[in-house]
């Protein structure tokens, strides 16, 4: 079981990545095909703008629940870069309790919230609000189950790494 | 915050989308002296910083707010019926708008909200009558002369279609992006009330504005259920007069200011005239009752307003 | 407001999360979540404010495509080419390899809204030319690199002028021509800086490139070269808005690289959307804390407190300015970016507005001050990049990107009381402010 879920982590991992670069790719053209057809073909879409703003939810939220690995996201390491392993892994263990802690006590108000949102759908596709919010429920309940992993890891005697060359913010 | 929260009375949290400059936020500062008398803290959030445009009646549905000066587009959302109230050429005026929704079809359209939405509304805030700005000079008379015009219009199936029945091209754009829109060529034209056609300062970019008249802008002010109910009748009489009286102030304020817009922009060298509104209305109607909203109205609704 | 007030417990938690090492954008979720719960308010917000805000604000789908862009450029070989142009331009003055780093960042910058993606894109080979048989010291490489990447969101199209534009309402399009001329002024103080020192330490010349050469080498650079005409043209001739621009850089990017220069695989390109996908992911998610966090900024007003604050302070316009100048340059000593623009800028944004100031011209001087945050140590983005990409200690390329910090700051200092430096332009087009 654990020899099959080490080789499928990695497989699934790809696969992640290739649904997130698909996303930004399908972001990419309903630009273009935006931009065409008002300026060549003088018909203006609102569809395309409205998909757009539907990936790009997806693409943060899928991408943050399944795509970004710790060593991309953001995050300051002054304290952590200047204490030793032990200390890191005692913080990283509090961090992660923190997390899932509070992502946790949110989660029944979240879901419900999304649930709620039945009730209206997209100006132009008419997509149900619950489906296209439904990926913030993923990321909360995919965020706990990373950092009870971590914190876990950091209980066994992992300390996380640091490298302050890897979060940026795009800037 | 902190110590308003020590005050006994109760908090009536209020998000907007107009900002605290705006007429309207006058309006809730009146509204708020009077509420205080009755015990009540009204908590005003403008320029949409607290719930998005849009967001404000789930916000009040879910009771993460009191108050709201909900669109009717979004309650048409929830409540198909009310799209009745979105279409062009519906409300003649300020006083129309008034009338109907104080009377027999306005009772109908509130009990709707109330059992379906849980709002109390305690009534129309008219905020201008949309009319079309131009940069192209072309003179307009009907709606066959608005063809091809690429008029921008708000995001969203029923705001386009809207544009559409006037005979344009509609084209949605970001708000903030119309100015430059209209200067870049991108737009031909504009519909927004007048104050809005000043504080965006459109009519630098316009040669003239076309008052078509053709969809009276109101929102609904609101308070949930929730407050509405646990007040006693004569305590709901007070905060309903209260409301009406902010209201009256409010439109009239509009209405002086529109009459004195359009004085202002004729002295800026635009032309300022109305078209054949009676052409533009029976186009807008036919193009209404022809399409699939108007099949969610109710019967003989249509016919009630306009005798009125 | 107590110390066991909601607000203050929940500043507290996001403060000891992030401080514990916890993600930003998450510290800002739990610590907003954490707000709700003692506020006995409903939780659901937190997601309420996270997805209708990065659904409806139409402004930030252009930071994806921005970053994409930039991969674009820099999977392709628009980059050398580009860095041959500068050399044949200014290669032969003393100091020649700083200047033409310089330069070839005043050209990156128009074509891309990103410090990061300069410094990494062009930062290993412009380490590689300026050490080269010890030219320079590889920590003045390393800090010429850092302060010229700082040009690029200065300069439009500009990743951070985007999201200043998000929490202030300014249009995008008068930001982008609000930063054009300060980012010259950036730039030109950096090259005074390098011409001084050039003529003290005696730096090197390059051999000059022959006047014969010149036609060719520009011909290789021009569909480069041409990227900020198409980019700035198309957005003032009304081709496409300036958010539809981000899209329209990478689509012209990706046709140069992988059209002209033929020199992008189906791999590379695969990977340039990849990498984007990933880094829109993470930034991403910072901006989605921000916007769950300002929902308890504004609940509990703060903007509002701090108008009324400095008010009673009686703060000229001038004093203001400075204020915020001061400030922004300590916080990015020690916070990150896009943190400080979507959470601490909004909270001034009511009080510049109140002092008359005008909102384009604080939104260049509040981004020209958060891309000197990235050079400034302990938290220095740009630092700790060049110091990886160069392998030289992170105090040597600190000690020489100072002089550079200094006229930058002296230029910052111009461009703050000299409204007419970022508003010139953007009036030339219409900008009634
Ligand atoms: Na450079
Ligand atoms: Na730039």
């Amino acid at each position: 079981m654990t020899a099959f879920l080490r080789r499928a982590a990695p497989w699934l991992a790809r696969r992640a990545e290739n649904v997130a670069a698909a996303m930004l790719a399908a972001m990419f053209a309903a630009f273009l095909v935006q931009i065409a057809f008002r300026y060549l073909v003088g018909l203006p879409t609102g569809w395309t703008h409205e998909l757009s703003a539907m990936l790009w939810v997806w693409l943060v939220l899928w991408g943050a629940a399944f795509v970004v690995s710790e060593r991309d996201e953001i995050r300051f390491d002054i304290v952590t870069g200047a204490v030793g392993p032990r200390t890191r892994r005692v913080m990283a263990l509090a961090a992660s309790l923190g997390l899932v802690a509070l992502y946790g006590v949110s989660l029944p108000a979240v879901l419900d919230y999304i649930a709620f949102m039945k009730v209206e759908r997209t100006a132009y596709l008419k997509v149900r609000f619950d489906v296209l919010f439904s990926i913030y429920g993923v990321f909360v309940v995919a965020a706990i189950a990373r950092h009870l992993w971590l914190g876990w890891r950091a209980l066994r005697g992992d300390a996380p790494a640091t490298d302050a060359t890897q979060a940026t913010s795009g800037l | 915050a902190g110590s308003v929260r020590a005050q006994a009375s109760a908090n009536l949290r209020f998000s907007a989308v107009f900002s605290e400059q705006d007429i309207r936020a006058e309006m809730m500062k009146r509204f708020g002296e009077d509420a205080k008398a009755l015990g009540f803290n009204l908590q005003p959030y403008y320029g949409g910083t607290l719930f998005k445009q849009g967001t404000e009646l789930v916000a009040m549905q879910r009771g993460n707010l009191e108050m709201g000066n909900i669109a009717p587009q979004d309650i048409s959302n929830q409540i198909p019926a009310w799209s009745i109230v979105t279409s062009a050429y519906l409300f003649r005026d300020a006083d129309h708008l008034k009338r109907v929704f104080d009377g027999e079809v306005g009772g109908q359209l509130k009990k709707m909200a109330s059992d379906q939405l849980g709002i109390h509304i305690l009534g129309p805030t008219y905020f201008g009558t949309r009319q079309v700005g131009l940069k192209p000079k072309k003179r307009i008379a009907t709606p066959a002369d608005m063809a091809g015009i690429k008029l921008r219009m708000p995001g969203g199936d029923a705001w386009q279609f809207l544009g559409t029945s006037l005979g344009a091209n509609p084209t949605p754009m970001a708000y903030a992006e119309v100015y430059t829109g209209l200067q870049s060529g991108a737009i031909d034209g504009q519909d927004n009330p007048l104050p809005n056609v000043q504080n965006m300062k459109f009519y630098e970019v316009h040669s003239q504005i076309v008052l078509t008249s053709h969809l009276v802008g109101f929102d609904l002010l609101s308070v949930s259920n929730k407050v509405w109910n646990a007040m006693p009748a004569d305590k709901r009489a007070a905060f309903q007069a209260a409301a009406d009286k902010a209201i009256a102030w409010s439109t009239a304020e509009h209405l002086k200011k529109e009459g004195e817009l359009a004085e202002f922009f004729k002295t800026q060298g635009l032309d300022v005239y109305a078209p054949d509104v009676k052409a533009f209305r029976d186009y807008a109607q036919k193009r209404y009752l022809a399409s699939d909203l108007a099949k969610s109205w109710p019967a003989g609704m249509l016919d009630t307003i306009n005798a009125m | 407001m107590t110390l066991a007030s909601p607000f203050s417990l929940s500043i507290v938690a996001i403060t000891v999360l992030a401080l514990l090492g916890l993600p930003v954008g998450h510290a800002m979720i739990a610590g907003s979540a954490l707000y709700l719960l003692l506020a006995g308010q409903d939780m659901g917000t937190v997601a309420e404010q996270l997805l209708n805000g990065m659904y409806t604000n139409y402004v930030i789908l252009s930071v994806p495509l921005f970053i994409l862009a930039a991969e674009f450029m820099n999977v392709g070989s628009m980059t050398d080419r580009l860095m041959l142009f500068c050399n044949a331009l200014v290669g032969r003055f003393r100091g020649g390899l700083a200047q033409v780093n310089i330069l070839q960042s005043i050209i990156f910058a128009g074509m891309s809204g990103s410090a990061i993606a300069d410094a990494a894109g062009t930062g290993r080979m412009m380490q590689v030319m300026m050490t080269r048989g010890g030219r320079y010291t590889g920590s003045y490489a390393a800090a010429v690199t850092a302060v010229s990447s700082v040009i690029g969101p200065i300069i439009p199209p500009s990743i951070p002028m985007v999201l200043y534009a998000l929490v202030s309402d300014a249009s995008i399009g008068f930001l982008f021509l609000g930063g054009v001329v300060p980012g010259l002024l950036m730039a030109l103080s950096q090259m005074v800086i390098v011409t001084i020192t050039a003529r003290r330490k005696n730096f090197p010349v390059e051999e000059p490139v022959a006047l014969r050469a010149l036609p060719g080498i520009t011909w290789r650079a021009l569909p480069s070269l041409m990227m900020p005409v198409v980019l700035l043209g198309g957005i003032y001739s009304g081709v496409m808005t300036p958010t539809e621009a981000a899209a329209v850089a990478a689509a012209y990017a990706l046709l140069i690289s992988a059209g002209l220069y033929r020199s992008v695989s189906w791999r590379d390109f695969y990977r340039s959307i990849a990498v984007s996908a990933r880094t829109s992911a993470s930034i991403g998610m910072l901006i989605a804390g921000a916007l769950v966090f300002n929902y308890v900024i504004t609940v509990e007003n703060i903007p509002e407190t701090v108008k009324v604050l400095l008010a009673s302070w009686q703060l000229s316009p001038v004093g203001f300015l400075l204020l915020v100048n001061g400030l922004l340059l300590l916080l990015g000593c020690v916070l990150e970016g896009t943190a400080i623009l979507l959470i601490v800028v909004p909270v001034f944004i009511p009080t510049a507005q109140a002092l008359g100031i005008d909102l384009v011209h604080f939104g260049v001087v509040v981004v020209v001050n958060i891309m000197l945050g990235l050079i400034t140590p302990p938290y220095g983005l740009l630092l700790f990049i060049m110091a990886n990409i160069s392998g030289e200690p992170l105090r040597d390329i600190v000690r020489d990107t100072l002089p550079f910090l200094f006229a930058m700051i002296v230029a910052l200092a111009v461009i703050t009381f000299v409204p007419e430096t970022v508003l010139w332009l953007p009036r030339l087009f219409g900008y009634k402010g």
